[in-house]
């Protein structure tokens, strides 16, 4: 018997009974197509969206911190404001900047790339963007109200974070928001790692995967493995400030230091699920622009899984100056020393890279060589970190904050921009002047090193950080204002780089298919990409699919013809419904996160009101799920003509069967 | 020029015209950064020699951690030359120079050399091992008082306290009050090794003098201690280096080192209760004239004068002695204040004060210290009246100000500051 495609969907006949109860959205634009679309592009279009307004306000925050230490002893910002800034600024990038923007790139590009029509759970990849939304509103909704936002610190370091420190909401929506963008990041990794693991296309075996899936995957497995450590320590925290309890609570014997730990054991990984899709970007872009495959494929691959693996055995050296004793001090530093090996292995071979290419001097290329430049700074500065002794003069010094920025801004987000510049042709079919990109990479390149170099003076000279203030008599004058102005440059450079971008999106100059002579398949699709991706699934033959399609032209297209046919015959490109379901749920998780941490048990509006409200969160939760269940997996077809224009689809024809 | 070219936008558009332009913009920017130098006072910013300098150090714990961050520095300054050289090099000499260079064959699609990739993974190994080495050598050394040492090690714990620091010495006992107590000042021993034991009241502070040695963090229900030594006397600058809520960033302390009969010293006048000032005990100089009224301070506006930089230890050392010019009837009109004021009700004075609590700063020997508000304002009269007048202005959200001049409205009129003044300025 023939395996047909469709026969993987289960024929049910009360499907068309369901429609009458369920609605299914078919909207093509506005509003409704935005909170019902399980298109992963237009999802990845809105995590990028959501990601690059977080990061402007993530830069103001910055940019006002700055502004408050240019000069000693001044007073932009009062105390309060200025630890609520930091706080903010900290959690801002992290979670609603960095990891969304990553996330955007996973959706848009990783099922591309692998030759898919879309990641594996489309419903589920529209509930993690809306839990998304739905944890950052938590997070910020203190700027709105009396609490005011979290102030205790990225990191919330118990007992800071108990009643008694913080006796107002702003750390409730701390620990709920982060909760919520948990659940969001769990989600979304399951649905990469089941992507990656069940769809690739014929051929694309493991060891053929483009580098950034590879790092997609890795990034994915830390987040399902490390988040839950810090989902249980907000669990804890949140049961301290509400109900009593006392697992950091000194006075019924609790432990603060177990906070560290388990704060750390996420916090670590989370570095590398910050810098690793940054990796993945930068050893697309070098291939790319040095028209040679990446040096040494299995190298980077392992050196990235063994990244990930160690990510999780160094979290103690954030923890150096707690008194841990010689011999945990001792096996953290060197494990710690030891992850230095497979992070310089990815240097070594984006070098090799270059070495033979013939190099295109292009805006993703700039931005892909400076994050090689600063990320070698940050990485070796954190080389210096791990000799412990060393670390406790610059653990919480500025020397620190020089270090991770080199990491996070000259890597993650050197590596980000790098990204929107190279696959803006393909999202968009439009393509950014490279003056304009040239000149935002040079005042981006300038403005961050005379921000965050002299930093390394500063920590080394004693400032700590998270200061709102220093005295004029302990030589920081200087280094700090150097430090201010160059945030304005900065500033100034991200300016100019988004606002070429928005100009771009609307006005650019249209560009055709694989504008950069690329390696990998997403550029094997007309720009911006049809709703289903591959009008054929392609068939991989080597490494770099792409590149090997345009260099055996004749052979490909024969065996699209055939394979055409064939999908034609299993009744035609099958697409997911789209449903209001996940941001029904999505919105549920928001007011029961509301409930939990916005609303006052007592004296007003008291304890009845509070549990109202997390019920009426909970019951929206739930029906939503049961609602998105009773669906099931319906879907419809879309059949092309030969030019690849769609010729009919069954969306629109109401009966909704998804059998032909 | 290499500048202009990197920035050209090669094939897309004409370059002749945005060359000048940008060359002129790099210029621009240039001088903008060089009128924001010249504004800041001095050129000097990469020197590390403050007060909290990591690198001019002054005790052998500070010393190892120093010489440790120098082997750091100089291996990865060497392999980051080396990389880079190799980085820049490729770059300038694989770039596609024209545009028949973009549109030339491509080049041989090689995927790689395990020969060459083996041998990098090796070489990065040796380089970690030079490092590890002298990390674990520090790591033992900078733990606790060598051996040899420990019978003349000198024992004190510091406890962390939202936002100053308790300094107790449990070696010198005060038959009926315990161990001496101090606050935010820490006297040592020069040429001692000392061990710090490191306690929290409340959330976790962070222990660190740099010029003596790295930090170690105030954790509750955590036995924390470490170990430094100054070898000469000195005036050391301390600073709380965890975040601890509202007023973490002037949560600063000094270290004091003496030398053995100048510590001595200081420890039989601490063991003192704290002095009386009577008409026949005042200094022989006509008291001095009333006060000037206090002018308005700046927010955050910095309460250090310069005789801190040039040679605070002789600042310190003059702050002994009594004042010449004590006007008895002022200072005994403020010991009444201090109770009539409830700040008898936190703040111990012993000798004249019972109770207190150990929450608060002790203040028995106060005059003799030379900062307030946990090392930031000077101990003098314009600073404490400042502080005493509005403490909240000075430090966002301290205990004194939410606890004690809120809840029990605390009102001072400018005599009672004078005179508040003038008796904490006795206690020497």
């Amino acid at each position: 018997m023939e395996l047909a495609k469709s026969d993987f969907i289960p024929k049910d006949e009360a499907a068309a009974q369901k429609r009458k109860v369920l609605w299914t959205p078919t909207a093509k634009s506005g509003l409704v197509m935005w909170l019902t679309t399980v298109d992963h592009k237009k999802i990845g279009f809105l995590y990028g969206f959501f990601a690059l307004i977080f990061f402007l306000i993530g830069g103001v925050e910055a940019l006002l911190i700055r502004a408050q230490l240019a000069f000693p002893n001044s007073s932009v910002l009062t105390a309060q404001q200025y630890n609520e800034m930091f706080t903010m600024h900290g959690t801002t990038m992290i979670f609603l900047a960095v990891m969304p923007l990553s996330s955007a790139f996973f959706n848009f590009i990783m099922p591309l790339q692998i030759g898919a029509r879309d990641v594996a759970f489309p419903r589920l990849n529209a509930f993690s963007l809306w839990t998304f939304v739905a944890g950052a509103v938590i997070l910020n909704i203190g700027w709105f109200i009396h609490a005011g936002p979290p102030d205790a610190g990225w990191f919330g370091y118990a007992p800071l974070t108990s009643k008694q420190f913080t006796p107002d909401h702003s750390t409730d929506f701390w620990v709920m928001g982060l909760q919520l963008l948990g659940v969001a990041s769990i989600a979304a990794s399951l649905n990469f790692i089941v992507t990656i693991i069940n769809m690739r296309a014929p051929g694309m075996t493991m060891m053929r995967l483009p580098v950034f899936v590879w790092m997609t995957l890795f990034t994915s497995f830390l987040i399902i493995l490390s988040f839950p450590a810090i989902t249980i320590a907000l669990v804890e925290v949140m049961m301290d400030r509400n109900f009593g309890t006392g697992f950091f609570e000194v006075s019924l014997g609790g432990m603060p230091i177990l906070w560290q730990h388990l704060f750390w054991v996420f916090g670590h990984p989370e570095v590398y699920i910050l810098i690793l899709p940054a990796m993945g970007i930068i050893s697309e872009i070098l291939p790319c622009f040095s028209r040679k495959p990446l040096f040494g494929y299995p190298i980077v691959v392992f050196s990235g899984a063994s990244i990930g693996f160690l990510g999780f055995a160094v979290w103690s050296h954030h923890m150096f100056t707690t008194g841990m004793g010689t011999v945990a001090t001792a096996a953290f530093a060197l494990a710690t020393m030891a992850i230095a090996v497979p992070t310089g292995v990815k240097i070594f071979n984006w070098i090799g890279t270059l070495w033979g290419g013939h190099l295109k001097m292009r805006t993703p290329m700039m931005f892909a060589l400076g994050f090689i430049w600063m990320f070698m700074i940050g990485g070796l500065s954190g080389v210096m970190h791990s000799a412990a002794p060393a670390d406790a003069q610059q653990q919480d010094s500025y020397f620190v904050i020089a270090h991770f920025h080199y990491v996070l801004i000259g890597g993650s987000i050197f590596a980000l921009l790098a990204g929107i510049h190279y696959w803006f042709p393909l999202m968009f079919g439009r393509k950014i002047a490279e003056f304009w990109g040239k000149l935002s990479f040079w005042v981006v390149f300038a403005g961050f090193n005379i921000t965050f170099f002299p930093m390394h003076f500063l920590g080394l000279n004693g400032m700590p950080r998270r200061t709102f203030t220093y005295d004029p008599n302990l030589g920081w004058n200087s280094a700090n204002l150097i430090a201010s102005v160059g945030a304005g440059i900065l500033g100034i450079g991200i300016f100019i780089y988004f606002a070429v971008m928005v100009y771009t999106y609307f006005k650019g100059e249209r560009v055709g298919k694989d504008y950069w002579d690329a390696r990998t398949l997403e550029w094997s699709l007309p720009n911006p990409p049809p709703e289903y991706n591959f009008a054929v699934i392609p068939t991989v033959h080597a490494r770099d699919a792409y590149w090997y399609e345009k260099h055996h032209q004749e052979e490909i297209a024969k065996e699209k013809a055939e394979h055409a046919k064939a999908e034609e015959s299993h009744g035609g490109i099958h697409m997911p419904n789209a449903s209001i379901w996940p941001f029904v749920t999505s919105m549920g998780l928001l007011l029961g996160a509301w409930g939990v941490s916005g609303v006052t048990a007592d004296p007003s509006p008291g304890i009845h009101a509070k549990l109202a409200i997390c019920l009426a969160g909970g019951a929206i939760m739930i029906l939503g799920i049961y609602l998105w269940s009773l669906e099931g997996n319906e879907g419809y077809h879309i059949h092309l003509d030969e030019n690849g224009n769609i010729k009919e689809d069954d969306h629109g024809h109401g009966a909704g069967s998804a059998k032909h | 020029m290499r500048l202009p070219t990197l920035l050209s936008p090669r094939s897309d558009t004409p370059i002749s015209f945005w060359q000048t332009s940008v060359a002129r913009w790099t210029r621009a920017l240039l001088a903008l950064a060089g009128i924001a130098l010249l504004t800041g006072c001095d050129l000097k910013w990469w020197q590390m020699d403050g007060h909290q300098s990591t690198l001019v150090t002054e005790g052998p714990v500070a010393h190892s951690q120093a010489q440790l961050f120098y082997v750091t520095c100089w291996v990865t300054a060497v392999i980051f030359v080396l990389v880079g050289s190799v980085l820049a090099y490729a770059t300038f000499k694989f770039r596609a120079k024209t545009d028949a260079d973009e549109h030339a064959e491509p080049p041989a699609q090689s995927h790689g050399n395990p020969l060459v990739e083996i041998g990098l993974i090796a070489v990065s190994v040796i380089a970690l091992v030079i490092i590890a080495i002298p990390t674990l050598h520090a790591i033992i050394f900078t733990h606790d008082v060598p051996a040899e040492r420990k019978a003349d090690a000198y024992t004190i714990n510091a406890t962390g306290v939202q936002w100053w620091f308790r300094f107790e010495y449990p070696a010198e006992q005060i038959s009926g009050a315990g161990s001496l107590v101090t606050s935010n000042e820490l006297v040592i021993p020069a040429g001692r090794p000392v061990r710090i034991n490191i306690r929290t009241l409340d959330v976790i502070h962070s222990f660190w003098v740099p010029k003596l040695g790295g930090k170690v963090d105030m954790i509750p229900n955590r036995a924390n201690f470490l170990w430094l030594e100054a070898e000469k006397p000195g005036y050391f600058w301390g600073q709380c280096a965890e975040y601890c809520g509202d007023s973490h960033a002037v949560m600063r302390f000094r270290v004091i080192a003496l030398g053995p009969k100048d510590f001595n010293d200081w420890l039989d006048k601490q063991l003192q209760p704290a002095r009386t000032v009577t008409a026949q005990t005042a200094g022989t100089a006509a008291p001095k004239a009333q006060f000037a009224s206090l002018r308005k301070f700046k927010q955050n506006e910095t309460g250090i004068t310069a005789k801190y930089d040039v040679n605070p230890l002789a600042a310190w050392q003059e702050l002994q002695k009594p004042d010449a010019n004590e006007d008895a009837a002022l200072i005994a009109r403020g010991r009444q204040l201090f109770t009539e004021k409830t700040c008898s009700a936190c703040h111990a004075i012993r000798g004249h004060m019972p109770g207190g609590s150990p929450a608060y700063p002790d203040l028995t020997h106060i005059g003799s210290r030379s900062t307030i508000a946990a090392g930031l304002l000077e101990n003098n009269a314009e600073q404490l009246q400042r502080w005493l007048r509005d403490p909240g202005a000075v430090k966002p959200g301290n205990k004194m100000w939410v606890d004690g001049y809120v809840k029990n409205n605390i009102k001072l009129t400018e005599a009672d500051e004078i005179a508040l003044v003038a008796y904490l300025q006795s206690l020497k």
